[in-house]
């Protein structure tokens, strides 16, 4: 155990050696160890899984409906790789209002997920060499995405004071000649924090100042807290043409095993990922857009509801970290609280094994997001209120004993 | 939106190149099966995340096929369900091939050759020179005559052999004469065995549900973890109702 609380980005080599070896072999690589601790916390009974950002909410009803109407009237042919014409509308419909991008369906395509998005436009866009500037923490699935395509990221740092917003001239202190775009995450998968609208601004000054691409991935945007709003920086003057926009309906709608998610970008670099499309994966299943033009068509009151119930869950579990003695970063959107676990002493890819050990709650840690951040934890609150509360129960003791020994 | 800006910093030369694929259109009637399977997961409520390499039934079928049809034997741990056969295809030639590799192909290389181009690698049809051969891609189009000199060299040069099943040799073919067949598959050899990737897909009868797979080899963990880090798991609905088609 690390018992130098100033010491929380210790070498994995010296993780606690009763952590198990398919977990301590991928402790450098945040995807592999969070997928690490998901496949241990499968082998407790019991376990109150706080990990995966998988919404634990029942898909609406009348998306399902929607998809069993086109099921039984065979409407499942394969389509276009961008995506039938019906979706492409319906997102370029979504865009155009809710986000204030100039687009129409030319401008987008659905992706068999957000994820996918990532995937295709990195393969896209970069040459070996490129340098894409990822804030940091990250979620670091974008790590394979980027380094498939020869690219290097280059973080740029935001904080805990700053409510991990980022900074225009962070931003703008990293770029080089090699620099090609800028990924920004807003709402922030893991801090929760958000790219304000006035640091928007001061982003896309920077980004034509110096010809980047912007990569905006928003795929949180329908969960956002208290004042805080959602803003789109492709919807800023002079930055239609160089902004690549992501989304995706897995979280908003609760459908993540339906793969489906959307982009907007200009035409050429729309018809170049349907290219790259074509031959990694092919079109999205055709069922997955009947449900996506439902969903985008459809009511939206269980969103409505859905916000209800998340936001009332983040208080919940923001009053059960603040009792424990633990900080958090302010979680202005998505369902995430970035926890600063540097109290308890011990580097958080060992207080997330202790936790599942003797717990039974899976939580990951900051390392999952980054090698810098061992001494903060993401706890989602995709469970019950019933289930935080019991985590929360069970939390208490483990942290009150490992803080103790300090 | 206007004349992109964007062009002042040009698109990734790989994507310079890339052949057109052509797009399936057509819409064999849906067994009944897969229509009860898809509806009762929509009832169930699985419309979120699969398990990372798919749905355990999906891969048990994959896993029995194998082992009926070519007396080839695998664990369900070494299936991963993707998003088509063209899914499973591109990660393997990206995961195995990559920059700079050959695939050598003893037939059709239609299937393959946006793979190859997005990746780098090139194809030949001709041993010849074996530097830089990394994979063999083969089908049951193939005729054994020519196949089998090619998998001993891939024995001898250690490299991977792709066997794709999705494509299927016409139904007048002799398997002893023509091609590979319905029982012939390279893993029956063990001593290459660990070298080979079964590839298929459920496209012949439901191409617009996304649904293939690929089994085996000592990559077979590495080969899900790449497909993880593309589209994570594939569609839910699809898998279970391929499921239904399976039963």
């Amino acid at each position: 155990m690390t018992k130098n609380p100033n010491d929380l980005t210790t070498e994995t080599q010296s993780l606690n050696p009763n952590i198990p070896e398919s977990v301590r072999a991928v402790a450098a690589d945040g995807t592999q160890l969070r997928y690490a601790l998901m496949e241990l916390s499968a082998t407790y009974k019991d376990a109150i899984a706080l990990g995966r950002g998988d919404p634990d909410l029942a898909t609406p009803e009348h998306i399902l409906s929607a998809v069993e109407e086109a099921i039984i009237q065979q409407k499942t042919a394969p389509t276009a790789v961008a995506g039938m014409p019906e979706i492409r509308e319906a997102v370029a419909e979504k865009f155009r209002r809710e986000n204030g991008l100039p687009v129409n369906a030319e401008n987008v395509m659905v992706t068999t997920g957000g994820q996918e998005a990532l995937y295709l436009l990195m393969q896209t866009l970069l040459d070996p060499g490129d340098e894409v500037l990822v804030p940091d923490p990250r979620y670091t699935s974008y790590d394979e995405a980027i380094e498939s395509a020869g690219g290097k990221m280059v973080m740029i740092p935001t904080d805990h004071a700053d409510a991990f917003n980022l900074r225009p001239e962070a931003v703008e202190a990293a770029i080089t000649p090699k620099t090609k775009a800028l990924l920004i995450v807003t709402p922030s998968n893991p801090t929760g924090g958000i790219v304000t609208e006035e640091r928007l601004r001061g982003i896309a000054e920077v980004a034509i100042k110096h010809n980047l691409i912007v990569i905006s991935d928003e795929i949180y945007e329908k969960f956002v807290y208290d004042n805080w709003r959602h803003f789109s920086i492709g919807s800023l003057p002079g930055m239609e043409d160089r902004t690549i926009t992501l989304n995706g309906f897995s979280k908003t709608y609760a459908m993540t095993g339906f793969r489906i998610g959307f982009v907007a970008a200009p035409k050429n670099f729309i018809d170049a990922m349907s290219k790259v499309k074509a031959i990694t994966t092919g079109p999205v299943a055709t069922i997955s857009q009947w449900a996506g033009v439902a969903a985008l068509t459809g009511s939206q009151a269980p969103i409505e509801e859905f916000h209800r119930i998340y936001a009332e869950r983040r208080q919940f579990m923001m009053d059960g970290l603040t009792a424990m003695g633990l900080t958090y970063s302010e979680p202005r959107g998505a369902f995430f609280l970035w926890t600063d676990c540097s109290s308890i002493g011990v580097h958080s890819t060992e207080l997330s094994y202790l936790l599942l050990k003797e717990a039974q709650v899976l939580i990951f840690p900051g390392t999952g997001f980054g090698e810098n951040w061992g001494g903060y934890l993401r706890i989602s609150i995709l469970q019950t209120t019933d289930l935080l509360r019991e985590a929360l129960n069970r939390m208490r003791p483990v942290v009150e004993k490992y803080r103790a020994m300090r | 939106m206007t004349t992109p800006q964007t062009l002042t910093r040009p698109l990734a030369a790989r994507i310079a190149n890339l052949p057109d694929v052509m797009e399936r259109t057509d819409s064999p009637p849906i067994p009944e099966g897969v229509i009860d399977a898809a509806i009762q997961a929509l009832k169930d409520g699985k419309t979120h995340y699969t398990d990372r390499p798919g749905i355990l039934g999906l891969r048990k079928w994959v896993t029995d096929m194998l082992q009926k049809q070519f007396n080839v034997t695998l664990k369900p741990d070494a299936v991963t369900i993707t998003c088509g056969a063209t899914e499973a295809r591109f990660v393997i030639i990206k995961r195995l091939v990559k920059t700079e590799g050959v695939i050598l192909c003893a037939g059709d290389s239609r299937v393959i050759e946006g793979a190859a181009s997005l990746v780098g690698a090139t194809i030949t049809h001709e041993v010849g020179d074996t530097a830089g051969i990394k994979l063999l891609y083969a089908t049951p189009k193939d005729s054994l005559e020519t196949l089998t000199p090619l998998l001993e060299q891939a024995k001898v040069n250690g490299w991977w052999v792709v066997w794709d099943v999705s494509q299927k040799p016409p139904p007048q073919s002799s398997p002893a004469s023509e091609g590979g067949g319905d029982t012939f598959h390279p893993a029956q050899d063990e001593t290459i065995a660990s070298k080979v990737i079964s590839v298929g897909s459920f496209s012949d009868v439901m191409p617009g549900w996304r649904v293939g797979w690929m089994a085996g080899s000592e990559m077979a963990d590495k080969l899900r973890a790449y497909k993880q880090s593309m589209t994570i798991c594939s569609t839910s609905i699809s898998q279970w109702a391929g499921m239904g088609l399976t039963e």
